[in-house]
């Protein structure tokens, strides 16, 4: 278990291309898939919609609610035994 | 006339193993029989929740129906999960030595069994104070400064959710002289009925008032928060689901409940903190479901309860499993230990891809059941917000968590290992029912409480959660930096000025956020100044009262009681009392000593609320 472990984290640059690879294939998957005819939402009809999806709201996570802690939020451990 | 009569035997109860257990377990000790009364009493109790009648154990007391069993297909989901889980986490508390850690366990799995299969207000609220009560001591018996703290915080916040849950049962039995627990119509719904909404949410974690989570739950002892991370939010999902389904306030504190918790676990670094943020965005999804209302969101409610408790239960027993070896939980302290705890690290990671919600997971078949639910009910906002979450969930759980634990971040230079076999086993079950679940939905499907007539899997449903995912994946690839949990040069530099101290101040030391709790932290001194100079006078007034008359009573019946403790009890239990004395000593030494002005404000703030109620 271990060794496969190891085996991968040695080989990073392998699997990053790897990754990249997975990324293009679930686009392509997506242009290939059956829609259901029947859609809640606009953006169920626009190719690879969920992936922009992704990404967008991950990266606007991360730097919103970085900049809130930062900002706001963040305090030394032991602000409250003061 | 006081009678007492019972129409079926109370021992069919679930909930009685576990307290005779927990009487059972210091004598079971004492015979070397504590690990395989750990184990027995789950298993009997799981067992017995197929043989249960539809009621049971209806008593009559002083003029009230106190009707301690009633199963129907809601209730029995729950059991079903909450006894199964029972039989985990005792797996994987096996090896704790402590006995009193396994009776406040055992006390808190028979209050949330006992609140679930409750058919009046009164029997709820007995069993829901007996969960706040004894998961109180799964947090004070880490005995560490920290813990002792939040544990009395935990408490008395509880205390305050059970007093405008008790204020809205009186009003009700006021209104409607009927404490019989049956769904609240939103059209008629008065003011009690949303006292008691208020004192349910709150041990659901709906923001503002769910600060006590994230507070206490990474405070607690390693198999504690376990246990507390499947019970006391889902227990709260369960009511909420039965009494106040269709409540649209619901379904929004939800979506909301959903971002804020994925929110706030993107800033955290304590890794136990972060699961105890994503508790609060996961039953964010059961309460926007339970808001939603329509047969297909209650199923949704309840599966995704079902699923949760098991990956998350699974994924505090892996960030569990670390700290127990390394003694350590924050990511900044941790990283490189893919080398000594590999099985750790792949348990957590089915757990992580489970809440995510990945094809194949027990999170995709009942995670989408609520996204479904909010599409047909034309909620696109509450969809798209739900989907968000999703993406936070991924980022956070499934990617930093064991990310920075088990490879990135600082490498550690500790030997650790994994768990002992107990450990690794309890994950292990989670784990294989986080996939079984995946890939078997319909053994989910059947227990829920109305038919279903949806197919998780489909070739679209599947696209989009891969995609959502892999692009996550690549955020986290291109942001990995931004997301390290270290200090802010720029914002230390700003912030420095306003410290007065430097000899106080550690600018290199780990972070924390604020949060909700900020309000009885730190504004609690805002109370304490109105408590110590105006309410002071009567204070003194009332006790010169107490202490003249009260406290002589109530010394010589503690003489008598302190007595028959020391010498009658005691004797058979072995120093068990004794331990307890010295804990609370201890105890005392921490805590700053105002707790009693704590509780007074709550209780009073509870009749001022009661007071307007009945007078306006």
């Amino acid at each position: 278990m271990r060794n496969i472990i190891v085996y991968m984290y040695e080989r990073k640059a392998l699997f990053r291309w790897f990754f990249f690879g997975i990324l293009g294939a679930v686009v392509l998957y997506d242009i290939t898939v059956h829609r259901p005819e029947e859609a809640h939402f606009a953006g169920d009809k626009i190719y690879g919609f969920w992936s922009i999806w992704g990404l967008v709201i991950c990266l606007a996570m991360i730097i919103f609610w970085k900049w809130l802690a930062h900002g706001f939020l963040e305090r030394d451990e032991d602000y409250y035994d003061n | 006339m006081k009678t007492i009569m019972i129409t079926s035997g109370i021992f069919l109860h679930p909930a009685t193993w576990f307290i005779v257990g927990a009487l059972l377990l210091p004598l079971a000790k004492k015979l070397n029989l504590q690990k395989a009364l750990l184990i027995a009493i789950p298993v009997m109790a799981f067992i017995q929740i197929y043989a249960l009648p539809e009621n049971f154990g209806t008593v009559h007391y002083l003029g009230f129906d106190l009707i301690f069993g009633h199963k129907d297909k809601l209730t029995f989901v729950f059991l079903h999960v909450f006894t199964l889980m029972a039989i985990i986490g005792c797996i994987y508390g096996l090896k704790v030595e402590e006995t009193e850690q396994h009776i406040a366990a055992f006390l808190y799995v028979a209050g949330s069994l006992g609140v679930t299969l409750a058919g009046d207000y009164l029997t709820i609220f007995i069993f829901w104070e007996l969960m706040a009560f004894a998961s109180t001591f799964l947090v004070l018996f880490r005995k560490k400064k920290r813990s002792t703290e939040a544990g009395f915080r935990y408490l008395l916040v509880h205390v305050a959710g059970g007093l405008i849950l008790l204020a809205g049962i009186f009003l009700r039995y006021q209104n409607v002289h009927d404490l019989t627990f049956h769904r609240i119509l939103v059209e008629g719904a008065t003011v009690a009925d949303y006292l008691i909404l208020v004192g349910f949410a709150l041990n659901a974690a709906v923001p503002p008032i769910h600060a006590w989570l994230p507070d206490a739950y990474p405070e607690a002892t390693v198999a504690g928060a376990v246990f507390m991370c499947a019970f006391t939010t889902k227990t709260a999902v369960y009511v909420l689901a039965r009494a106040f389904p269709g409540f649209e306030v619901l379904m929004w504190a939800g979506a909301i409940m959903t971002l804020y918790g994925a929110g706030y676990a993107t800033i955290e670094n304590d890794g136990r903190r972060i699961l105890a943020y994503h508790i609060i965005s996961q039953v964010g999804y059961m309460v926007c479901a339970v808001g939603i209302g329509t047969e297909m969101a209650i199923n949704g409610a309840c599966a995704h309860a079902y699923a949760h408790i098991l990956y998350k239960a699974l994924l505090f027993m892996g960030v569990g499993s670390v700290l127990q070896m390394t003694g350590k939980s924050r990511l900044s302290e941790l990283g490189g230990l893919y080398k000594y705890m590999p099985i750790s690290l792949i348990l957590t990671v089915i757990g992580g891809i489970s809440i995510s919600g990945f094809p194949l997971t027990s999170g995709f078949v009942s995670k989408s059941m609520i996204v479904e639910a909010a599409g047909q009910h034309h909620q696109l906002a509450v969809m798209l917000m739900l989907l968000g979450a999703a993406v936070g969930t991924f980022l956070s759980v499934g990617l930093k968590l064991p990310y920075f634990i088990w490879y990135g971040g600082r490498q550690s230079d500790f030997e650790a290992q994994d768990p002992p076999w107990n450990m690794q086993l309890g994950m292990a079950i989670a784990a294989f029912m986080c996939i079984f679940i995946g890939c078997n939905p319909d053994y989910l499907y059947n227990m829920l409480p109305f038919p279903v007539d949806y197919k998780p899997y489909f070739g679209y449903h599947v696209s989009e959660s891969l995609q959502m995912f892999a692009f996550t994946g690549l955020g986290f690839y291109l942001l990995i930096k931004k997301l390290t949990p270290k200090r802010h040069p720029v914002m230390d530099a700003i912030r420095a000025p306003l410290t007065a101290a430097p000899n106080v101040h550690h600018p290199t030391g780990p972070l924390i956020n604020l949060d909700f709790d900020w309000f009885y932290r730190k504004g609690a001194r805002v109370f304490m100044w109105i408590a110590n100079n105006p309410l002071n006078a009567l204070n003194e007034f009332v006790s010169n009262v107490y202490q003249n008359i009260g406290c002589r009573m109530t010394m010589a019946i503690a003489k008598a009681s302190s007595w028959f403790d020391w010498n009658g009890i005691d004797g058979a239990i072995d120093g068990s009392a004794r331990g307890v004395v010295a804990l609370g000593d201890k105890t005392r030494m921490h805590v700053t000593g105002n707790l009693q002005h704590y509780i007074g404000g709550s209780v009073a703030g509870v009749f001022v609320i009661l007071a307007i109620v009945i007078f306006t």
